[in-house]
């Protein structure tokens, strides 16, 4: 129990439970406020994975808050003014398809540009954070003269690509409780139909980063590549393209953050997924992640985005606090488990 | 006496204008412990390096069990039964013994699962079968002792099919006890009858204790080899110091 890497955030993540459904007066786990704050926890919880994974195997992107942003625009974008090259309407199908064509040959490109060119990846995807960041301003002024895209249609009616990923999941779960005798509006009708599609998608993504990371091959090779590459290069580990292959990874997490939030409010923005790469990364060494890579589990991370997210939704739900003690815990708490992580780490190699 | 696994004949090595190996001829028999002796910058390194398909050699030939080869890589070289244990073990501390031992080589079930249960079975066993009971391969290297972080190398080594096991100075990190243990491991595998040992090392009196056959190497020749008993202390101690008489080197300490 002691050597499992996410226990200290397991117990971090009870007392923040604990405290909000107190400070709260249940208010944040009824019926509406659950959803809510499932809704900002599935959010982070996507990134985080994808950023947690990538740090496992020793690098970082901070290029996800920019790519949230470029999906979110270049998705809106295609819904609004049509296919690029004049092909006429976009479905919803086509513009997510062609949204993670391009970020993931963007993940390829970054990830490429690191293992070839030897260069920190804190550097080289520092440098994408502003190159997308810009492309996305751009693109929104030259096309769209505006750099929002607001009241498009609802697809969620006719379009089901646009329905899993904006749309309502779990509805039996609300259904139930509202059989049982809770979640009523004040007319004593059923209240919440479901959780917001996004929870469905952090169950899948960090479910396969889970399985793939403490049970498959592929797991092993991204452990190896972050604790000592030479090593796992001398085993015949494929460093390069574990660690190719995650970039891509971390760039398909951000365009489902944007998916998600694209479908369900039918709006996007340039200034969409800001400072997110730093949020995601913050999750990950809250839910055990070593900086310096190798080690770390999907499980810690789950613990980290439902602390974090309860968190930051607080002043939801004590309206007496200020938001901004919301920075306060967080940079706190980050610290902390720095600390508490380098000492895990100390005691398992001896204490070099 | 058996034919020899591998056989080197009249190895060279040369970096640019700077010749490493200078014609290196080595026998490594299978059931034996071959003694690699030499001082720094002898090329001890390089003539591993080339055995291990790192370098490839500027000329001279290597065979395996009588058939000339060519390894352009490491790769070619450990599937022809050569398995190189570097100082450094490529290992990786925050991994468990057993992800540790099966590194790019993890035994695969449905989906690219890892057969967990049966690769710590085999780790567990094979460590066991050169002297360690190591009762938890789900262990962190990090937590194992140095002399049984060479064992794992070894097994790991041997369990993938090295016919030549290459041993880097082995005992040269580790303390006096460890270095004994370490020892012990070689013995063992000696036993086995099966699996050649090349032994590299600075230390004279573990490589007697090991030792089957020397090979002294300076400056990137061989200046002497011999069978145990054909090599008496006297002229070992002589050849360690790099074929300079004793007497010579106290009269050049005596100048001072």
């Amino acid at each position: 129990m002691i050597r499992r890497p996410e226990i200290g955030s397991f117990i971090v993540m009870i007392v923040i439970i604990l405290a909000l459904a107190l400070a709260s007066d249940g208010k944040a786990f009824n019926a509406l406020g659950l959803k809510n704050n499932i809704a900002i926890i599935a959010q982070y919880g996507i990134i985080a994975t994808g950023a947690a994974l990538l740090m496992i195997a020793g690098e970082f992107d901070l290029s996800i808050g920019s790519m949230i942003g470029f999906a979110g625009m270049s998705m809106a974008m295609m819904l609004k003014w049509g296919l690029p090259f004049g092909f006429g309407e976009a479905t919803p199908f086509l513009a997510f398809l062609i949204t993670l064509a391009m970020t993931l040959s963007i993940g390829w490109v970054i990830g490429t540009v690191v293992v070839r060119s030897g260069l920190s990846s804190f550097i080289v995807t520092l440098a994408f954070l502003f190159f997308m960041r810009g492309v996305t301003e751009v693109a929104f002024r030259l096309i769209n003269q505006s750099t929002q895209i607001s009241g498009l249609p609802d697809y969620k009616q006719e379009s089901w690509v646009a329905d899993i990923l904006g749309g309502q999941v779990f509805g039996w779960f609300y259904d139930l409780w509202f059989m049982l005798g809770g979640n009523l509006n004040r007319r004593g009708e059923q209240w919440v139909e479901g959780f917001d599609a996004r929870f469905l998608w952090w169950l899948i993504i960090a479910g396969a980063a889970w399985f793939i990371l403490s049970r498959t091959q592929l797991g092993n090779w991204i452990y190896a590549t972050g604790d000592n590459k030479e090593a796992a290069r001398a085993n015949g580990v494929p460093v390069n393209a574990v660690k190719v292959g995650l970039f891509m990874f971390t760039a398909f997490c951000a365009t489902m953050f944007a998916a998600c939030q694209v479908f369900d409010t039918n709006t996007s923005d340039a200034a969409k997924g800001n400072l997110m790469e730093l949020f995601a990364i913050a999750i990950a060494v809250v839910g055990g992640t070593l900086m310096t890579g190798g080690f770390g589990s999907v499980l810690g991370v789950i613990f980290g985005a439902i602390t974090v997210g309860l968190v930051s939704n607080a002043v939801f739900f004590i309206p007496e606090i200020d938001g901004a003690w919301f920075r306060v815990f967080l940079g706190a708490i980050l610290l902390a488990a720095v600390f508490a992580n380098e000492r895990i780490r100390k005691r398992i190699t001896g204490g070099i | 006496m058996a034919e020899p696994y591998l056989r080197v004949e009249n190895l060279t090595k040369r970096f640019g204008p700077f010749t490493a190996l200078g014609g290196v001829d080595l026998e490594v028999y299978p059931g034996e412990v071959h003694a690699l002796l030499g001082d720094n910058g002898a090329g001890k390194s390089t003539l591993i390096k080339t055995l291990a398909g790192v370098h490839q050699p500027s000329s001279g030939q290597i065979y395996i069990e009588g058939k000339p080869v060519n390894f352009r890589s490491p790769r070619d070289a450990s599937a022809a039964g050569i398995g190189t244990v570097y100082q450094d073990l490529a290992l990786n501390q925050l991994m468990s013994v057993t992800r540790n031992f099966f590194m790019g080589r993890e035994l695969k079930g449905p989906l690219g699962t890892m057969r967990m249960d049966e690769m710590n079975q085999i780790a567990h066993d094979e460590m066991l079968k050169i002297g360690i009971d190591f009762s938890d391969p789900t262990q962190a290297v990090g937590t194992m002792s140095g002399g049984q972080r060479q064992t794992l190398a070894i097994a790991r080594a041997i369990h993938f099919g090295a016919k030549v096991l290459i041993l880097d100075e082995p005992t040269s990190a580790l303390g006096q006890k460890q270095q004994m243990g370490v020892l012990k491991t070689i013995k063992r595998v000696r036993a086995r009858g099966d699996i050649a040992i090349i032994f590299i090392t600075h230390n004279e009196i573990h490589s007697r204790l090991v030792g089957d056959r020397f090979t002294f190497l300076a400056l990137g020749k061989v200046i002497g080899s011999g069978t145990a008993s054909e090599i008496s202390d006297h002229e070992m101690r002589r050849l360690m110091s790099g074929g300079a008489e004793m007497g010579d080197l106290k009269q050049e300490l005596a100048e001072i």
